[in-house]
């Protein structure tokens, strides 16, 4: 019982990891309606930008989310100037072809520069576990989850308050009538993917100090992020925050019970059950 | 007993009545009108009649069989075929090419299909434009072809979906003259039209649609006069 | 015609080109040819994008290899065993994803491949898992009492490998020229346009599938054979599909010349960059000295490189040159020869003219 437990609470502290990830994703879905296959490199990049300035400033990974966040905003937004842009009126599977392409650059690009070699960021908690009702958790676990609780926090607000934000909700319910009403579709659209690469490298920065680092760390996240994104309907902000927790849960029960080496299957099999039987998701839109 | 009938039929969507209670009967050689406002239902119609989805309640009848949700392309083998309000060219074929899908539906051997095909474009005079892509035609080119290929299925009835939709009044005269030698060649036709002046020249009996719901049906003069018509088009202040 | 030339000059190439290197060449030519023919049925004919066809290929070199290694069956038997589950799979495959659209479908099919290959990483009694099958030899091809090949020198692999890309090419002239060429390109332009036409979708799609399921597996079973070694990220990665995927887009989707012209440009860059050709002519050229950080440099890593330029490519193919090379050459060719008139070349066929 212990262990369903445990298992259970790490499921979930990692699921809010996986939910930002998926927030990010959802986000660019939502609003240029493009399948951003490159977010788990995106993931990865933050990982990377992370360890850099772990190890050459000395920065603990869960201040320099600081750097991070708007770092990553801005290469998000150069990304989706050069590349995502053009190909908003293609063929969907180009678009999937390009962020495909991105992806395995960004990846051997890595690879190139830093090497395959794994890099790990250890800190003086990296190992050691808090208590909570009488359950061992992962301390760098813990901190990720009420970091990711703030930035979900924050991003609610933005989203649901701010004028930007509802712009941003405006654009992803429907562009062209959005675009009528004075908002500058263009520069939502940047923005869309700013804040998903922003959440994705913070993803990154999170998980840095209990992941493996190395270039093709991404691709596992990136199938996941899919995964979470469709559970929680294309588009929903609130359903990818369900699913990632969802998806956390049923891998970690997954790995304790079955085997570590098949808990993915169990996700992409997930997948593809949603996929045919509930398209829509939990809580969005159906695509099809 | 008609070619098709379609009986009590209705179609939600979510808790929209898209098609409430809808009862046509379509005789054989005739040309139907299908008439009403946007949004009335009418390509609804058209499209649980032809399979692309099924309709919530009510029977399709055609040739004395129960269609109900049978597949788009068992509806076309039986004889039964349809244009689409926004034109469906396969962009990057040929016009003949596209003409030939068409005729393959009755035929295997590439040959047959391209003579049949041809023949065609020959009846139409379109054939000096069975090289070009069909993607560079121009709006009224594009949906003569759309009734060129869905001729070559060899159908009984044809559903017409505002096939003069966006033509200027030759290229809408053009349309016309072929519905009617299309009527000679002995085939059945249900034509969704705007266009009340092409609807009274065409059609033999007129059904009009409003709000999903079958408002009136008659021969053409009589339809065009019921004031229940006159209003659901133009609003109340217009009934002379 | 030129193509018999071309054909007697391939089939004549290994008694005048002696040099093991330049047969190997060829040899990665032909099976990237092979496996962008195959390929483009599925996806530039009939328009699925499918991003997991490394399921096929891998499948047909596990089967036809764990055949031969496990229980010495010979590889001209045991490739039926491939074929067969590469069918059995595609209708499978099929059956889930062809209910989906565009990038669905795309997703679906990367998603099962996936699947597959960390079954394969993880059934370790089955299939050696992550340490792949080492082939130990193929026994040799007798017809009666005559020994036809023992497979110890490049030549075989030649013409096993030109039999295979002539027979890819062959089958895609075929299926372009028949009621199912039509069909698939039909399905690919407008699908419910093409449903209402008397198209039976799930039929024509599986069919699709089907055949380009099968010579994916052929070029699978090749390259187990030819390069004697198969490992899960070898023949069932992402890399794999991606690059199936490319060799047909580079060249120009949905012709039959697009893959040739793709594998044309793909295999040299590739081989020029693993085997550091690159770098050595920069060295030669004096440009970079290589006992440089930079020359060092460039020797350890521009040999992994060739997966960066395949994702540099896709980019660039995408935003540059969707129709691929050939489509580029088309629409410049068009605006030269016929400034005014519509581009009017017939696309169901092949490039030598109307069908």
């Amino acid at each position: 019982m212990r262990v369903l437990l445990q298992s259970a609470a790490s499921g979930i502290l990692i699921g809010g990891v996986y939910a930002l990830v998926g927030i990010g994703l959802t986000i660019i879905f939502g609003v240029m309606r493009v399948i951003n296959f490159a977010h788990g490199e995106l993931l990865m990049i933050g990982m990377y930008l992370t360890w850099l300035i772990f190890s050459s400033l000395g920065i603990d990974p869960f201040v320099s989310i600081v750097i991070t966040i708007p770092l990553m905003f801005v290469f998000g937004a150069i990304v989706q100037r050069t590349l995502i842009h053009r190909v908003l009126n293609a063929l969907p599977q180009n678009q999937i072809l390009l962020t495909i392409g991105l992806g395995l650059v960004l990846s051997n690009l890595v690879m190139l520069i830093f090497t395959s070699d794994y890099k790990i960021i250890t800190t003086r908690y990296s190992s050691s576990t808090i208590h909570l009702a009488g359950l061992p958790l992962s301390t760098p676990l813990a901190i990720s989850f009420l970091v990711t609780s703030v930035i979900t926090a924050l991003l609610y607000l933005f989203l649901l308050k701010t004028d930007t934000g509802q712009a941003i909700r405006a654009t992803a319910q429907d562009r062209d009538a959005a675009q009528l009403m004075g908002i500058n579709v263009s520069w939502m659209s940047v923005l869309a993917f700013g804040i998903g690469t922003a959440l994705a490298g913070t993803a990154g920065a999170l998980v840095s100090p209990t992941y493996y680092i190395f270039p093709q760390v991404g691709s596992a996240f990136t199938l996941k992020a899919f995964v979470i994104v469709v559970l929680g309907g294309m588009g929903s902000v609130l359903g990818a925050t369900l699913g990632g927790v969802i998806i956390g849960v049923t891998e970690s029960l997954a790995a304790v019970y079955i085997s570590s080496g098949m808990k993915e299957v169990f996700v992409y099999v997930l997948f593809l059950l949603v996929l045919l039987f509930k398209p829509s998701g939990l809580l969005g839109r159906s695509r099809m | 007993m008609a070619l098709l009938e379609i009986k009590h039929v209705f179609k939600f969507f979510g808790g929209l009545a898209a098609n409430s209670d809808i009862d046509v009967s379509v005789e054989s050689g005739m040309i139907l009108g299908l008439i009403g406002p946007n949004g009335s239902g009418k390509t609804t119609l058209f499209n649980c009649i032809t399979g692309y989805y099924p309709p919530s309640k009510g029977e399709i009848i055609f040739k004395g069989q129960r269609l109900n949700g049978l597949q788009p392309d068992r509806v076309c083998k039986l004889g039964m075929a349809r244009t689409w309000q926004k034109v469906r060219p396969l962009a990057k074929l040929t016009v003949l090419d596209n003409v030939m899908v068409g005729a393959l539906a009755r035929t295997s051997s590439l040959k047959v299909a391209r003579d049949a095909a041809m023949e065609q474009l020959r009846s139409m005079r379109m054939e000096e434009k069975a090289q070009r892509l069909a993607g560079g035609l121009s709006i009224g080119e594009r949906k003569k072809l759309e009734v060129a290929r869905v001729l070559a299925t060899k159908p009984e009835l044809l559903l017409l979906d505002e096939v003069m939709g966006g033509l200027n009044p030759a290229e809408s005269e053009e349309i016309i003259q072929l519905i009617l030698q299309i009527k000679k060649r002995g085939l059945t036709q249900m034509v969704i039209e705007h266009d009340m002046k092409a609807i009274m020249r065409i059609s033999d009996w007129v059904v009009v649609l409003n709000s999903g719901e079958k408002l009136a049906e008659g021969e053409p003069a009589q339809v065009v006069r019921n004031p229940a018509v006159i209003t659901a088009y133009l609003g109340d202040a217009n009934v002379a | 015609m030129l193509v018999f030339v071309i054909l007697a000059a391939l089939v004549a190439l290994p008694k005048l080109v002696t040099n093991p290197y330049a047969l190997h060449l060829m040899i990665l030519l032909f099976l990237a040819v092979a496996m962008g023919e195959a390929w483009n049925i599925v996806g530039g004919y009939c328009g699925q994008y499918s991003v997991g066809h490394a399921a096929y290929f891998g499948v047909g070199a596990y089967a036809t290899l764990m055949l031969l290694q496990y229980r010495q069956v010979a590889p001209w038997w045991g490739v039926w065993g491939a074929i067969a589950a590469a069918l059995m799979i595609s209708v499978v495959i099929g059956s889930i994803c062809f209910r989906l659209r565009g990038p669905y479908f795309v997703l679906a099919s990367i998603a099962v491949a996936e699947i597959i290959r960390l079954v394969v990483l993880n059934w370790k009694q089955f299939t050696n898992g992550a340490e792949g099958i080492l082939l130990v030899d193929i026994p040799p091809l007798k017809l009666g009492q005559t020994l036809i090949t023992d497979w110890l020198s490049k030549t075989p692999f030649y013409y096993l490998g030109l039999a295979l890309a002539l027979s890819t090419l062959l089958v895609n002239y075929l299926v372009l020229h028949s009621k199912l060429g039509y069909y698939f390109q039909a399905i690919r332009e407008d699908q419910d346009a093409a449903h209402s036409l008397g198209i039976n979708l799930t039929f024509y799609k599986n069919a699709a599938l089907a055949i380009s399921a099968l010579f994916t597996a052929l070029s699978g079973v090749f390259y187990g054979l030819y390069i004697g070694f198969i490992d899960p990220p070898g023949v069932l990665g992402l890399d794999t599909s991606v690059q199936m995927v490319l060799i047909c887009i580079i060249g120009g989707i949905g012709t039959i010349l697009g893959p040739v012209v793709g594998a044309l440009v793909l295999v040299p860059l590739s081989e020029v960059l693993r085997a550091n050709l690159l770098s050595k002519a920069l060295f030669v050229l004096g440009l970079v000295k290589e006992t440089s950080r930079l020359g060092n440099f460039l020797k350890e890593n521009l040999a992994h490189a060739h997966v960066l330029i395949y994702g540099i490519l896709v980019v660039v193919v995408i935003l540059y040159m969707p129709d691929g090379v050939l489509g580029f050459l088309r629409k410049l060719l068009a605006r030269n020869v016929r400034p005014l008139a519509p581009s009017s070349r017939p696309v169901v066929g092949d490039l030598d003219g109307p069908a």
